[in-house]
């Protein structure tokens, strides 16, 4: 269907024709390229606004391409407080625990609280996101906003030369192209649309090139008596592990484990660049993990449901470009805003920088004012929320976690053969044991570096 | 069945993803002249979804199996050669989540 005849569908008048376009154009308020958490937060702040939105998506649905495993609801809970009631989420997580792996020794610690098991939820719960994503479409739809699905947007379209150059429409593959006063760039980490933005409109990139994790994944079903037996779970309550160690050797990353309903999710997240020093593929490392005693006792007997993988922008704040341009904002994954401290959090900043993105075009247009000076309040609305400020804290996490790889699975491994070693039940005095323990656990890594080691971790935390 | 899900080979593992193959339109294109100037050839192991193989008419060269393709990105922003064309899938085509 051309997208035309999709607006009509939806019932949204075609705007009065630009001056220098002919009657057939098709122009609105805003258009979101990307139909996931930051896109569809943008456009619920639009359409909530009275504007007329439409977002691009280039999966069948909303959803359909993307990958992830937690979701932190606080933004959510603003931009749609009944959410509860009707999102697709698996199970809260109201045990999290961290787990260190050797080749077949694990330790592990957990914690959770009462007060997780009941509304909100401490706003972390598992979700599947093709589903959710899917369902965040929906609500966005009855909001007033305009999906357009199965679209796949090439490029922007621009006018005007040096500082007044502006988008004023997308070209979309095999169809018409489209205009709005005002485009919302969220097309996720392989954001090839924003990328090609930056260059066009000449805004500055960050200090520190981009860099990204690869994310592989599984999802597993288990009987919901089987997974809550294993995971020693009640049936409103559920689990994150978060693992580092041996599977990852040589690899900045680390694996997870979440519980679904009836689903148990296996996979790990590492820097891409790391792979290609170890020469091992995701799907190897994928094998690893899963095969670790203290990962397959969870899931062996389940039925593999989908393989998927996803990249993760990981460079942080050091790495976030200009996010305004003149009739242009760039926001979620597209912008590298993804805190890769031991919090992992992307989604609910994808729909924090969104609505803020969505609001300031609200006032832009009550303004008539789309230039870039006019729509720097989104960049102020995020330095001052939670977004920029957690952002900042983390900024030196890339480079600690790239100076200390021995944190991924040395270290690790340490930690576990030092309480083997420790617990091994034997002929010899309980002093020759741990004699021997806590040397081996000395060996191997030079004192002052251990130390210096220790001190740079604590900016993951 | 236990030992089933451990055993698993990628390529049973991708025919549990539902995809939605466009014939019409191969959308990772590989330069082959750059292709066979890189001896690095990331490609081959960075894909999560092994899309990449040696070419098994020519060892310099790899090939693209796209119809496997997750659409992550990896190997477009990997090389650093630039030796792959990688374009979206047309709209609705390619990999298609059910979960995600």
């Amino acid at each position: 269907m051309r997208f035309a005849d999709k607006l009509r569908n939806y019932s949204i008048a075609p705007a009065k024709p630009l001056s220098l376009m002919d009657e057939e154009q098709v122009k609105l308020d805003a258009l979101v390229i990307g139909g996931g958490p930051a896109g569809l937060s943008a456009a619920c702040a639009m359409a909530g606004a009275g504007m007329e939105v439409g977002v691009l998506e280039r999966g069948e649905f909303c959803g359909a391409k993307n990958v992830s495993g937690l979701l932190y609801t606080t933004v959510l809970s603003e931009i749609l407080p009944d959410y509860l009631e009707s999102a697709p989420l698996e199970r809260p997580v109201t045990r999290r625990s961290l787990a260190f792996l050797d080749r077949e020794a694990y330790w592990s610690v957990s914690f959770g609280s009462e007060a997780w098991c009941e509304k909100p939820y401490n706003h972390t719960h598992v979700v599947y996101r093709a589903q959710f994503d899917r369902w965040f479409a929906g609500q966005t739809e009855e909001l007033g906003a305009t999906l357009l699905e199965g679209m796949v947007v090439e490029n922007l379209l621009y006018e005007g030369e040096g500082a007044t150059k502006r988008p004023v429409g997308v070209q979309i593959r095999d169809d018409e192209p489209l205009y709005a006063d005002v485009i919302v760039l969220a097309d996720g980490a392989n954001c090839m649309v924003t990328d090609r933005a930056i260059n066009e409109l000449n805004l500055s990139r960050g200090a520190q090139e981009q860099t990204w994790a690869v994310g592989v994944k599984q999802i597993i079903s288990l009987p919901r008596e089987k997974l809550e037996d294993r995971f020693n779970l009640e049936p409103n309550e559920g689990c994150a592990i978060d693992y580092i160690g041996v599977p990852f050797e040589g690899l900045v990353g680390g694996g997870f484990v979440y519980t679904g309903r009836e689903s148990v999710v296996v996979g790990f997240a590492a820097k891409a660049e790391t792979f290609k020093h170890n020469r091992v593929s995701p799907a190897q490392v994928m094998d690893a993990f899963i095969q670790h005693p203290a990962v397959r006792r969870y899931v062996q007997g389940g039925n593999l449901e989908e393989y998927s993988a996803h990249m993760i922008p990981e460079s942080g704040y050091r790495a976030i470009p200009e996010m305004v341009g003149n009739h242009v904002m760039i926001a979620g994954d597209a912008a590298g805003l993804v805190n890769m401290s031991m919090y992992h959090e992307g989604s609910n900043h994808a729909m924090a920088s969104g609505r803020a993105a969505g609001e300031t075009a609200a006032v832009a247009r009550e303004a008539g004012d789309f230039s870039k000076e006019a729509l720097q309040p989104y960049v102020q609305k995020l330095r001052a929320s939670f977004v920029m400020r957690d952002l900042s804290k983390y900024k030196d996490v890339p480079e600690v976690m790239d100076s200390v790889p021995e944190l991924f699975s040395l270290y690790p491994s340490k930690v576990c053969s030092l309480l083997i070693d420790f617990f091994e039940v034997s002929l010899r005095s309980k002093a020759e044991v741990q004699k021997q323990a806590i040397q081996k656990f000395l060996s191997g890594v030079p004192k002052l570096k251990g130390i210096r080691d220790i001190w740079k971790v604590r900016k993951l935390i | 069945m236990g030992s089933e899900l451990l055993e698993l080979s990628l390529e049973d593992k991708l025919y549990r993803t539902r995809f939605e193959t466009d014939s019409d339109f191969h959308h990772i294109t590989v330069k082959d002249p750059v292709c066979r100037s890189c001896s690095e050839k990331l490609c081959l192991y960075i894909c999560p979804a092994e899309v990449y193989k040696p070419n098994p008419n020519d060892s310099h060269l790899v090939t693209a199996h796209y119809e496997n393709c997750l659409e992550c990105g990896t190997c477009r922003v990997m090389c650093e050669q630039e030796g792959i064309e990688w374009r979206f899938p047309n709209g609705s085509m390619g990999v298609k989540y059910r979960y995600g």
